[in-house]
Formats: C-alpha cells, structure tokens, sequence
C-alpha cells in the first residue's frame, strides 16, 4: 500500500547469522556501526566492506532482499555524497566548470564517507533480517534487566518495545486505509499551500488516533486473557545461552577490530 | 462454571446501561454451548464476566472451580487463578497476536505461565497441528488470511491448557472457508473433552452446539436444545435474530401449506422433501428467469488491466482483468483472500492507475492524477469496516467532510447531509458523536458520509461483514432504495447467496477474471468444483435442489421454495 516499512522485516532462514545468540547480534552490529566511523583510508574501507559482504553471504538473505531493506539509506547517502563532491575543496582541481568545482579531496570525500556508511546501513538491516522481534525483545530485556533489579520496569519496557515492532505495519495499514477513504470522499492528504496541507493532516491523525486506541484496547484484553503479567514469573521458550558459536564470532568481532587499527 | 443472580451496569447515575440483568446460568464440563445474540444483548459482556476479564456488579461467579465472586465481593486472586484456565479467542485477529511470528506467538500464553522451555516446545507443536497450522510455524502473521490468524489464536488460547475456551465471535470478520475451518476446530475442540462457549450472532453456527442461549437486552431468554430454541421462530425475530436456513426452509414450506414437518435438522427435512422433490423433478425443470441484459452506456469499463504493487517481488495483484458496468446494474464482485478484488476496487475508485489497459469511469480515464481526483466523490467508496474511518466531533461534521471537499455552498451541503442521513435512517442524530453510537449505526454514519457525495456509482467492500441480521437487513434495504434511484452499485462480498441477488456477478481467482456473467449462468451446477477450488461455492438454495435431484436451478430460498410447491398449490 501507500507505506512500505522495513523496520522488523525478518527473512526466516536456517543460516549461522540466524542461530547466534540475539545478544552477540546486537554486540556485533553496534561494534560495526561504531568502527565505521574510524575507517578513514581505502585499506581500512575495503577490510569494512569484505566484513560485510562476508555477514550478507553468512546470512543467506538474498542479496536483493537486503538491497530492498537499505534502500531508502542508500538514497540518502547518495544525496550526501553528491554533496561531498561539489563541496569539498581540497587537494588538485578535477573539473572546474562555472560554479561547479570538482576535486580530488571532494571525490575522496564523495566515496569514504557514504561507502563506510553503507557498511553500517548493511550490519544494522542484517540484524533485523535474521532476528526476530521476539529475539530483539529478549536482548533488550537482556540489555535493561539491570533496571529490574533497581526495581524500574525493565522487562514491561521490553515488552513495549516488542509490542511496538509488532504494531508498525498495523497502524501503517490503518493509515493507508484512512487516506484512502478520505481522497475518495474529495479529501485526503493535499498538495500545495504550506496551511492547507496541515489542515488535510488533521481527519487522518484524528482518525488514526481512534484506530490506536481501539487496537490498544484490543490489545489489553488480549494480553490479561493470556495472563500477562510483566516480567518476574515469565519464562523463555528459547532461554538465551552464549554458546560456541557466540563466542567464536564475538571473537571474530575483536579481530575485526585489532585489524581496523593495525591497518592504519 | 456457574452464575448466579449476575448483573452488571457500565457507568453510573441516570446514564447508566444495564449490560447484564439478573443472569443465571451453569455450564457443565465438557459442554459446547452457543451463545446467540443480536448486537447490544450483552452477549460480549458475558464472555468478559465468563472470562474472568469483568466483575459483575453483583451476584455470585464461579470459574473454573474457583469462587471468584460472591456475597463478599470479588476475590482477585481466585480471579487470577480461574484466568489460567480459561482460554479467550475474540473478534478481531488483527489485535490478538502480540508478536511477529507464528510459533513465538503460540508461545507467548504458555511463557506467562511460567512453563519449562520443552513443555512450552510440545504444546506449541501440539496445538499447531491441532488447527493445521504446522507449515506456517515460521510465518508472520501479518501475511496469513484472516481465518489463518483466527487459527493461530485459538493455537495460542489452546496451548495454555484451559478447561474452558470462550471463543467471543470468532467468525465474524472471516470468509465463508475461514468460519468453516473455525467450527471444524470447535468441534475437535469438544471431543477433546475442553468445554467450548461460542459466542456468535450467525444462528446456523448454533446447530452444532449442545446448547443454545439466546441473550436479549441483558437476560437470558432462550436456553435449551437447538431443536427446541430454533423451533420459536417468531421468538427469535423479535430478539433480531433469523432461523437457519433449514429451519426458514421448512416454515416457507409450511406457509404454503406443504406437508413438511418442522425441523431444523437437515436430513430429516430432505427426507420429507423426497416425495415433492420426485413430483417436482418429474414436472421438469421450470424455464430459468431469463437473464436481464443491460445494453446502453457502461457505467465503467476495465480494459485489459494489471496491476502490482512496488516490492511484490514481480507477483500481479491484478493480471489482464476485463469487464464493464452496465449503468444503474448491480454487480456482485467474488473471490477468496488475496485474489485482488480489494486492489481491484482501488483501481475502480480511482484511488490508483493500473499499470496497463485502462479503466474508463463515466467516460472518465483514470490514469491521469487531475482526471482521477474528478472521479473522487462521482464514485462513492464504502471500504470494509468503514465506520474505523470516523474521525469528526459530531454525526453531521463527519457526513458533511466529503460535500464541504467539493466546495459546495453551506445550504446544499446541509441539504444532501440531511438526505443522506435520512437515507440511512439517522435523522435527530447530528450533534452526536460519532464514536458514542452502536456499531451498527456507526456503519450506517460512515455510509451516510459516502452517499452524501450523491455518487453515481457506489463501490462497497462487504458492506454487511460482522454485522448481526438486522443491521445486515438494514444494509440490504438501504442499497434497494439507492439503486432503485438508479445508482450502480459494485459489492465485494463473500456471502454467495448475497451475490446471486445481484445482476452480474464477477468472480476474481489469482489475480484474474475466472467467471463473469450473470448470476444463472456463474452459479451453475456445472461449475460447482470451479467455484469449490476458489474457496467459493454454490448458493444454499442451488445445493439444496441439487441434493434433492431437482432439474430447476433456484438461486434463492423462494424460488427453491416455488420449485418445491409451485405446481402443487
């Protein structure tokens, strides 16, 4: 429909990627997406990108399917990069046409700074492509339980978020169907003036507003049916275990990084 | 589990509303008991005091063996234990699933109980393949049908071990396929030995109970045999509700004096219809109606149309789709989930551009942005479940949104809301809110701000779904008076026999055209597997005749009926 969200878009699949420990996952991709920031010469760049195409090939998700899962990032760094390239001054002049100057420190510029970012777009989709919502909870609640044991909700706060990734495409639909309605009834989210768009905006949210509602509503009866309630008598049908394999690539992770920075 | 004396009122004061009044009732274990109400009985207030979701007012509550309510009052923590025996399915699969896939959802009851990971592992397997859901353990639920996810919830329900399962209209915003495969479970369900409560306003689905009660305005009025409730016909039309077609049949019957006992046993009335049915297949098919043509001006052409949606991996939602309208024709658009009529209806309401072939909407080609918003409001688009698109303080701001759109002056805005909501016969209700009416008449406000468009052509999306027998009624008399005022009406419908009132019927499988034509020729005898591999059907009436050898190919339950006795009389 109208809105498209790749956010929790799992690719089920039997692939390494797949069994890790949910908590190496996200270990794993916040050092990548922390490290991209220190690549800043082309050896360092390629040791990124052969670490990430080795993860795509790990993970067994058809490249097309993460290619559509980054799509939108890539345009953006597409955007950044073209203004790398007409900004950046430094180093020989390329091309100089008009007010147009091209350098060889802005094509630099133009191919390390979106390329290393890429590399970070990619570690962050595989993550949601190979985990579940279910498992994301399950290190998020990993990640707070330190919060439970100071007595704030950490695990209700798991649980919200959980709820969330599993809302989104619902409350997309809704929004679509909203709009929807109401362009066929003459109305719907207008073009032009800056005040008539935002007063087209307002049926849609109100409309919206009472969906959310009515879902949450839903939900809450849904849960006390199911006898929820929070965190502490809960069990785990796949309790978390590090095994082998988790700390295998943890150990991989600290090679990466040992090899970023003897690369220099 | 028993009540005693149970009444509960929501809110307080002269405002107050009676939801449950004095109810009395006991259920015995290993019961499969249905529940028939029309909307407003209290019928799904019940289910949430069954549940142990709601504590009544008064009277005295036991769950599940525990003594949740007494004299004394309510005692929490019997309520939190009789909770884990009691399982709840309700109305919408959409809101019951809590997570993004299938199994951990199954999971999900079981984790809150605190279960050991390999019992919770053999109860997810177990009940997964009790509703025959195994294959899709892996799936998200956001891409299984309506009747799949209902599936799974059950699974989930199920999968805690409940003594009780209260299932609260599982089946009213399913198909024809997805309420079959509902009360097949049920059914297991009960030779299982789990006592089954089955709340539902859809009067055939009681058959199969143990027991049938029947709710109105907060009592129970009817409690007994099906046999014995479904044999107080007028009893039952004063609640709101209607009697099963086998039950309906054998009244029509009657009225015209044919000499058929009372029943609402299928095989017993077949078997008393044996010696009219010989008479009547003797005498010969009776000619067929012929079928009305419509010749002049098409009211919208589809031209040779595909359509797919961005990222849909190349898969059409629509593939080389033709038809026309007639102007002032209803036609009747059938298919199962996920065969495009929705995408269809879309492309119809000039919501989109297809991708190729053209759509031509009262001479009006769609495929021009400017073009198509002319096309906005000459088309009127009631969506499936349009009162979820409410959005106004008052009744009247939200059936005035689409004229005040047009930029009409305020007088004729006024005027055509104020038709509009006589049209669907809530005129004295305009200050209201919108979101304090009945379901019911949400639908028909939501409808009413469709038809103050005054749209020569009217695209509904099941119009009726998950609405009881009067509101359905009400629906089907309001678009008789629009039609007859000559509006061309298009319906996407899962009901057959809805379909075989229309004037054209359109069937849509896998993105194509399968059948079109007009209900004689698609409902066809001949084509009863065609229509059965889509999901569909033949109407009742059609399955009927047939079963009784009959040459005639009635459509509907009063031509079956004059099949029957016609000669006779």
């Amino acid at each position: 429909m109208a809105f498209k969200l790749s956010l929790g878009q799992y690719w089920p699949s039997e692939s390494i990627l797949h069994h890790l420990d949910p908590r190496t996952k996200v270990g794993g991709a916040l050092v990548i997406m922390a490290s991209v920031f220190f690549v800043d010469t082309l050896p360092r760049l390629a040791l990124g990108w052969a670490v990430a195409l080795a993860l795509v090939a790990l993970s067994r998700v058809p490249a097309g399917k993460v290619l559509g899962s980054v799509r939108a990032a890539l345009l953006m760094l597409t955007l950044l990069s073209v203004c790398n390239l007409l900004l950046v001054r430094s180093g020989e002049v390329l091309v100089s046409c008009g007010i147009v100057t091209i350098t060889s420190g802005g094509v630099r510029a133009a191919m390390l700074y979106s390329l290393r970012l890429v590399v970070a777009v990619i570690a962050a989709a595989l993550l949601l492509l190979t985990t579940t919502p279910t498992e994301l909870t399950d290190a998020f609640d990993a990640a707070l339980a330190p919060l439970s044991r100071l007595g704030l909700p950490g695990h209700e706060l798991a649980m919200v978020f959980s709820l969330m990734l599993r809302f989104v495409p619902t409350l997309a639909d809704d929004a679509s169907a909203v709009i929807d309605a109401q362009t066929a009834r003459g109305g719907g989210l207008a073009e032009g003036p800056l005040v008539k768009r935002i007063r087209s905006v307002v049926p849609v949210v109100a409309a919206l507003l009472a969906g959310s509602l009515r879902h949450a509503e839903d939900l809450s009866r849904a849960l006390d049916a199911r006898c929820y309630e929070g965190g502490a008598a809960r069990s785990h049908w796949h309790p978390l275990h590090m095994k082998m394999r988790d700390w295998v690539a943890l150990a991989s992770m600290a090679l990466y990084v040992a090899a970023l920075i003897l690369l220099g | 589990m028993s009540l005693r004396h149970v009444t509960l009122c929501y809110g307080s004061g002269p405002g107050a509303v009676t939801a449950l009044d004095d109810v009395t009732l006991r259920v015995r274990s290993g019961e499969r008991i249905c529940i028939l109400g029309a909307n407003g009985s209290g019928k799904s207030t019940l289910a949430s005091v069954i549940c142990g979701l709601l504590a009544p007012d008064e009277g005295e509550v036991v769950l599940a063996g525990e003594r949740a309510m007494g004299p004394n009052g309510a005692d929490l923590n019997a309520y939190r234990r009789a909770r884990r025996r009691i399982g709840l399915v309700f109305q919408n699969p959409e809101d019951q699933i809590v997570t993004s896939i299938v199994e951990e959802d199954v999971a999900f009851g079981p984790e809150n109980l605190g279960l050991p990971s390999e019992e919770i592992g053999i109860r997810v397997a177990r009940e997964l393949g009790r509703v025959a859901m195994s294959g899709y353990a892996r799936s998200d639920p956001a891409r299984l049908s309506g009747g799949q996810r209902q599936l799974v919830a059950i699974a989930g329900a199920m999968a805690m071990e409940p003594r009780v399962l209260v299932l609260d209209e599982p089946g009213a915003l399913l198909d024809v396929r997805g309420r079959c495969g509902i009360m097949r479970v049920m059914e297991q369900l009960k030779e299982a030995g789990t006592t089954v409560i089955h709340i539902t306003h859809f009067v055939d689905e009681g058959l199969a109970a143990d027991r049938v009660i029947v709710m109105d305005c907060g009592r129970v009025v009817l409690d007994g045999a099906p046999e014995q409730v479904f044999s107080q016909g007028d009893e039952l039309a004063a609640r709101g509700l209607e009697l099963p077609f086998t039950a309906r049949l054998a009244r029509a019957l009657r009225e015209r004096d044919a000499c058929v006992p009372w029943t609402c046993d299928e095989g017993e009335l077949r078997a008393a219809l044996a010696p009219l049915a010989a008479r009547a297949a003797a005498a010969g098919g009776g000619p067929r109606a012929p079928a009305t043509s419509h010749c002049g001006d098409a009211a919208a052409r589809v031209d040779r149309v595909s359509y797919s949606y961005h990222g849909a991996d190349g898969r059409r939602a629509l593939e080389d789709v033709s038809f026309d309208v007639a102007r002032g024709a209803s036609v009747a658009l059938i298919g199962q989930t996920g065969s495009g009529k929705s995408t269809l209806v879309r492309l119809l309401c000039a919501l989109e551009a297809p991708d190729r072939g053209r759509i031509v909407v009262n001479g009006i080609d769609t495929s021009g942005k400017r073009d198509r918003r002319r096309l906005h409001g000459a088309v009127g688009y009631v969506m499936q479940h349009p009162e979820r698109q409410l959005f106004a303080e008052t009744v009247l701001e939200d059936v005035a949104y689409g004229p005040a759109n047009r930029g009409l002056s305020d007088d004729e805005v006024q005027e055509r809301c104020a038709r509009a909501l006589k049209l669907v016969g809530l005129e004295g209700r305009e200050d209201a809110s919108p979101f304090r009416l009945s379901g019911g008449q949400q639908r028909l406000c939501a409808i009413a701000g469709v038809l103050a468009m005054q749209p020569g052509i009217l695209v509904l999306d099941e119009p009726t779904a998950g609405l009881d027998p009067r509101g359905r009624e009400q629906i089907e008399r309001i678009l008789d008076d629009i039609r007859r005022s000559g509006t061309t009406i298009v319906r996407v419908t899962h009901s057959i026999d809805a379909a075989a009132r229309a004037e054209q019927v359109i069937v849509l499988s896998e993105a194509r055209v399968l059948m079109r034509g007009t209900p004689e020729e698609v409902f066809a005898p001949a084509y009863e597997n065609v229509l059965r591999d889509t999901g569909l059907g033949l109407p009742t009436a059609l399955r009927w005749a047939m079963a009784l050898g009959l040459q005639a190919e009635p459509l509907t339950m009063e031509a079956l009926v004059d099949c029957l006795v016609g000669e006779a009389v």
